[in-house]
């Protein structure tokens, strides 16, 4: 039976003579493989800045603006400074203690829930401190401050009120400083913006509750805490980088 | 053996790509990371008026349009001052051309002692076109406040002459008077030319 195949024969598999073979393959290690390798390397850039700005792994809290400088006087006629708070998250709260209740008590309220409970957040050992500035300095004397900590059952070691003799400062630090809105209506009678404000280790605001920017809740303000408590830990060498993308990207926590 | 060829002329060609990738990413496309505190202000702080060290009176919001850098101190200040005036100083001619631009003022927290003709042989010391502020202690203050500085008289037991604490940062204004940038104590002249000359492209 030596009937030839119809179908052409298969071509002989090179024996030794794989020298043309590697001829062709050269180029495109050379120049083909490599201009996919160029494009996959920005494919995966765009790739990484495109899922950065869609899943932000990373959340960050605004650097808003600097918290004023001031002197004032607690709720022990001791004399408190912005500066004793460098590297500590600190959160402020402004009220009058002649306002009725519960008009006035709310937030208070929730500077006492977070008081309460700061100790079921990491804040990788920043110290966090709590201060009430009253807008009425001529009735709201250290000592009325200190029946009012203590009637809120407020732990005054971390939680300062604030006062001063100058009604001018308190003007400075918390209307042009702090930018909080309150007007006297009549003598005892304030009408203003209930805000708390977060101020990280540097004196910068980063948190504004007054229910336009955010609203004013225990468990948004703690879990606040621990984003700008954690961007304190980690924003270092090269998880800095990260850290300043998602403020480009403004990555901001809810 | 051709295969080895192979296998080595592609290893090298990726370790090539890699690298050259790597390098990329790493120093050439990497954002560039600030020695002072980026802020995101959306507005100026808010204007003052003081005198400057020739006896005019000033507004901050006359120098808009320039990259502002304040400094608060006092000129019997020993040591803080000196330092940071002396980086500042040294920061202007890196900054080469740029430096027509930038206005530094220092302003004093101590206007008891600072007279406008005292300040002015203080801070001209450190660079010719540096300006020396003061004013009465409450607009000092009103001047102090928004830009987070604080400052308190510290009686030395024992002798006739006082301190100052203050505030040791230096703040970086844009032309449109945002804050920009927030320098700690310590900050070099290279640093902050480095910094300025970035946010200044």
């Amino acid at each position: 039976m030596s009937q030839p195949d119809p179908s052409p024969p298969p071509p002989e598999p090179p024996q030794d003579n794989d020298f043309p073979e590697e001829r062709q393959l050269l180029p495109s290690f050379g120049s083909v493989k490599l201009v996919w390798i160029v494009y996959g390397v920005f494919a995966l850039l765009l790739l990484i800045t495109f899922g950065f700005v869609i899943f932000q792994p990373i959340k960050v809290l605004p650097r808003v603006r600097l918290a004023p400088g001031y002197i004032l006087t607690d709720q022990d006629g001791n004399q408190v400074n912005n500066e004793q708070f460098r590297g500590k998250l600190t959160l402020y709260n402004f009220t009058y203690t002649r306002c009725q209740p519960p008009e006035c008590r709310q937030f208070d309220s929730i500077m006492k829930e977070v008081q309460d409970r700061v100790g079921e957040v990491e804040t990788y050992d920043l110290p966090v401190e709590f201060v009430t500035i009253t807008f009425d300095p001529e009735h709201d004397t250290p000592e009325v401050l200190k029946a009012y900590a203590e009637e809120m059952g407020a732990d005054t070691s971390t939680w300062h009120f604030l006062t001063s003799d100058d009604p001018k400062q308190i003007r400075r630090v918390v209307g042009t400083g702090f930018q909080v809105y309150y007007k006297e209506r009549a003598p005892g009678d304030f009408e203003f913006i209930p805000t708390m404000i977060l101020v990280d280790g540097w004196g910068i605001v980063r948190g504004i509750y007054n229910d336009r920017i955010y609203v004013a809740d225990a468990d948004r303000i703690l879990s606040h805490l621990n984003v700008v408590a954690s961007e304190a830990a980690f924003s270092k060498g090269a998880n800095r980088v990260g850290y300043e993308a998602a403020h480009l990207f403004l990555c901001y926590a809810d | 053996m051709s295969k080895k060829w192979k296998w080595i002329l592609g290893i090298i060609v990726v370790a090539i790509v890699l690298f050259v990738g790597a390098y990329l990413v790493g120093v050439k496309l990497r954002p560039y990371s600030y020695h002072g505190m980026v802020m995101q202000s959306t507005e100026p702080p808010g204007d003052f008026t003081l005198i400057d060290h020739n006896g005019n009176r000033m507004n901050l919001s006359d120098y808009e349009g320039k990259w502002v850098i304040l400094y608060y101190g006092y000129t019997f200040c020993p040591d803080v001052c000196p330092t940071t005036m002396m980086q500042l100083g040294r920061m202007m001619p890196l900054l080469g051309k740029k430096a027509k631009d930038v206005q530094v003022f220092m302003i004093s927290v101590d206007p008891e002692r600072d007279t406008p003709e005292r300040l002015k042989e203080y801070v001209t010391y450190f660079h010719p076109s540096f300006i020396g502020l003061t004013g009465t202690p409450e607009e000092i203050a009103d001047a102090a406040a928004p830009f987070g500085i604080y400052y308190k008289k510290q009686e030395v037991e024992g002798a006739s002459d006082y301190l100052m604490d203050h505030t040791a940062s230096v703040t970086v204004l844009g032309p449109d008077g945002r804050v920009r940038l927030i320098w700690p104590y310590g900050t070099t002249s290279e640093e902050m030319a480095e910094d300025l000359l970035h946010l200044m492209r």
